[in-house]
């Protein structure tokens, strides 16, 4: 049996969507956007581990469980992401969020 | 404090950093490379906790497949590839937005209990019973996105024949 | 609850059946649009048969595997579905804006690249709305929204060829991973403060670290996320954008159908039977009690006030837009501030016309962009003003358009006119109830900004009638063809749509009562 302190697993993730949240606001880089992306999914996942462990109910193993399932969610998000940049590098030769500006009025 | 805790305080800070060199460095290919080792900080921390199939499988999707999706992604889409785009600068509003969830969230924290407390650790016979019976929606749930990611992707990168 | 069989899953497996069909058509090789239409339009009809049947509709009941027993019974507390007879209202309503699409695109080119994969998407997308409308638990619900979600983002840019389109794809997916990633992490966090995932276990607030403000924290990224879907207004910003650049039909099926998705979701975690905003008796775990606590009062003036600024925000911008499509897209973000009015309120009577509006806004929203589709395959331009003389060129489709239109200001005689009274008056009604003031001031705004919207549809309808046509337009469509250019299937789907308008405007009582009774149900279960 190991002992933790549950304040500081919520500190980090916390502080892990903090930075993926800045990461999406601030980036225009597409690929930097994906990985600002999976960065605050990844505190999500996270957070589901530490919690099962903290869990008192019968329901703990469920949080590793939906864990696991978005892990496998969030890679397949990577993967659409990647086919729809792809997509558009072949039209553009840019994958720079901010020169998607035909929208913009 | 114990050497677990230890450990953690100094994955905790190893993700930290790397997610934010991650975000700040220059080149895209350097990005890459810190954003895996921010995967195996995370994956560590999981075997911390005992949680060894979480662990395993964050080494598997993300250090392994993901980041290699993403590199992938790199030297496709091959324009300006060894340097940033311009520098965005950073607007005061959303570096405020994320502080303020952060801070917010801190603010919860402080307020959970700091005295260490022991984990529950499942083993992965549990685990597996969990996802395959009770919360065998999910899997197919997921099964579902990645059938229509499936058809769609490979529709949107094959070459057309027009 | 009965062991779940999964004969009652009927109305979904015709969805996947018909998708797994076109997609294996499509590696077979077929390139006929019309045989991917055909099977996507029996699919959804065939589908949309069984749960009118699942709803009590006798001659139809040999289509119902559902037994009467299970809906409405509520789900355990361990089980990831629950029929509720609100949900299969609305999967009358996803299946409705997916029948419009489906018949609509029929008459897309016959040799256009991609249709197999926009249908199949297509299809997928709506299985994933009917499975958001029978979740009981908060991670299925996410996985589901997300199955409509990857399909979506596709087929926003399944054109492949244009810029426009795939462009408003990546902001769309952006914005879709950015909601996934919040509303996954308010689920961790109230996954954390309460143990489990399961609607019913988080209501009754079972275990966990049992912190409130965790809580509290886990649904405000909650509402963040699932805000982004309903086009809320600080996070409406994309829905123009991705509106815009969308190919039309895939807009009318994004405004007319996976939108009104994220507002069942808001119905089921803040309202229904599982709303997890009470917790509502003393739970001890070991050593941990929880006190009852009440969430009810903070999230409630976050979502009215939510919905206020999503309706005046919405409006005022829709006043100043000079595209057709901007129009429609932003008169479509004002639209999601009525729906949120029932939410915030959560009365019966309030989520029943909440209910007829989300209802309503099938025909009117998804109809008027199918419209526009229509139009500018003619050759007519994006700007509101290239519709002139649209009126007396093409009488019928000019009446239909206006109908449309005219159902979303809120004309009597149109359904919009009267899902909104029903709206506005349960508004008033609950007000009464001491300590609740605040929502007469909701239903004071909702009639504000109904006359405000009556200005700029009145806008396109003068253009249309009042102003002489511009000739060098081919308005009427090739020489011999019936339906002016239009093609079949949309002239099918607009007629459907604005039969439905009035109809449901003229005699709203059968449908309406069986609303009525759903929303009952949904909310006298949860008390």
């Amino acid at each position: 049996m190991t002992d933790f302190v549950v304040a500081q697993f919520v500190g980090l993730s916390a502080a892990l969507l903090g930075i993926g949240l800045f990461g999406i606001l601030t980036r225009r880089n597409f690929i930097l956007l994906l990985i600002a992306i999976e960065i605050a999914i990844n505190a999500a996942v996270l957070n589901f581990v530490y919690f099962a462990g903290f869990a008192t109910g019968p329901g703990g193993v469920s949080g590793q469980a939906a864990a696991v399932v978005i892990v496998g969610l969030a890679a397949t998000e990577v993967a659409v992401g990647l086919a729809i940049v792809l997509a558009l590098n072949r039209q553009r030769g840019s994958i720079n969020v901010a020169e998607a500006t035909t929208l913009r009025q | 404090m114990s050497l677990e805790e230890l450990a953690f305080l100094v994955l905790a800070g190893i993700a930290i950093g790397t997610a934010l060199a991650a975000l700040l460095v220059r080149e895209l290919v350097h990005t890459i490379l810190w954003i895996s080792v921010f995967f195996v900080a995370l994956s560590a921390i999981y075997f911390l906790l005992q949680a060894d199939f979480l662990g395993i499988l964050q080494l598997g999707v993300y250090a392994g497949a993901v980041t290699i999706l993403l590199l992938f992604g790199v030297m496709v889409t091959r324009k300006r590839i060894f340097s940033r785009e311009a520098a965005t600068g950073i607007g005061p509003f959303p570096l405020a937005l994320a502080l303020v969830s952060v801070v917010i969230l801190a603010g919860v924290a402080s307020g959970l209990p700091t005295q260490p407390a022991s984990v529950q650790t499942y083993a992965p016979a549990m685990l597996s019973q969990e996802l395959f019976t009770t919360d065998g929606g999910w899997l197919v749930l997921l099964g579902l996105t990645m059938l229509s990611a499936l058809a769609g992707a490979i529709y949107l990168v094959r070459e057309g024949r027009e | 609850m009965d062991p779940v069989s999964w004969t009652w899953f009927l109305p979904e497996a015709f969805l996947l059946g018909a998708a797994l069909l076109v997609f294996l058509l499509d590696v077979l090789g077929v390139e006929k649009l019309e045989a991917f239409g055909a099977v996507a339009v029996g699919a959804t009809a065939l589908s949309l048969l069984a749960v009118v049947a699942d709803l009590g509709f006798t001659p139809l009941s040999f289509l119902s595997t559902l037994p009467p027993s299970v809906v409405d019974s509520g789900g355990g507390a361990t089980s990831l579905y629950a029929f509720s007879s609100l949900g299969l209202v609305f999967q009358g309503v996803f299946l409705s804006s997916a029948l419009l699409v489906s018949l609509a695109s029929l008459s897309r080119p016959s040799h256009e690249k991609g249709a197999a994969v926009f249908y199949g998407l297509l299809l997928m997308a709506t299985l994933g709305m009917m499975l958001v409308a029978v979740s009981a638990d908060l991670i299925f619900l996410l996985l589901a929204i997300e199955v409509t979600g990857i399909a979506t983002y596709l087929m926003v840019g399944y054109t492949r060829k244009d810029a426009r389109g795939l462009e408003a794809a990546m902001k769309f997916y952006i914005i879709g991973a950015l909601s996934t990633a919040l509303s996954f992490f308010g689920a961790s966090l109230l996954f954390g403060a309460f143990g489990s995932t399961n609607l019913l276990v988080l209501s009754q607030g079972l275990g966990g670290i049992s912190n409130h403000s965790l809580a509290l924290v886990g649904y405000a990224f909650l509402i963040v996320g699932l805000g982004f879907k309903v086009t809320l207004v600080p996070f409406h910003a994309w829905a123009v954008d991705v509106y815009d650049g969308a190919p039309t039909d895939v807009s009318a099926f994004l405004a007319g159908g996976t939108k009104k998705m994220g507002v069942f979701a808001f119905f089921l975690v803040f309202i229904g039977p599982l709303s997890i905003l009470t917790v509502r008796a003393v739970n001890c775990t070991g050593t941990v009690c929880i006190a009852p606590y009440d969430f009810r009062p903070t999230v409630e003036l976050t979502l009215g006030l939510l919905a206020i600024v999503t309706m005046t925000l919405g409006n005022v911008l829709a006043l100043l837009q000079k595209e057709m499509k901007r129009m429609l897209a932003y008169s479509s973000i004002s639209q999601a501030g009525y729906m949120m009015i029932g939410i915030a309120i959560g009365t019966a009577p309030a989520l029943a016309g909440a209910t007829l509006q989300i209802l309503a806004h099938v025909f009117m929203k998804a109809g008027a962009f199918l419209v526009v589709a229509g139009v500018s395959a003619l050759g007519v331009g994006p700007l509101i003003a290239q519709y002139r003389g649209l009126g007396q060129r093409r009488p019928y489709l000019g009446v239909a358009f206006a109908l449309m239109l005219l159902s979303l200001a809120g004309i009597p005689l149109t359904v919009g006119f009267v899902s909104k009274f029903i709206l506005f008056s349960a508004a008033v009604q609950a007000s009464t109830v001491a300590g609740q003031s605040f929502f007469f001031w909701l239903a004071v705004a909702g009639l504000l900004n109904s006359a405000l919207s009556v200005f700029y549809y009145a806008r396109v309808l003068k253009v249309m009638y009042m102003e002489s046509p511009d000739a060098s337009v081919p308005l009427d469509g090739p020489a011999g063809d019936p339906t002016g250019g239009l093609g079949y299937g949309r002239s099918a789907a607009i007629l459907l749509a604005v039969v439905a308008i009035v109809a449901l405007g003229v005699y709203p009582q059968p449908v309406f009562s069986a609303i009525q009774a759903a929303a009952t149900h949904f909310v006298a279960s949860g008390a």
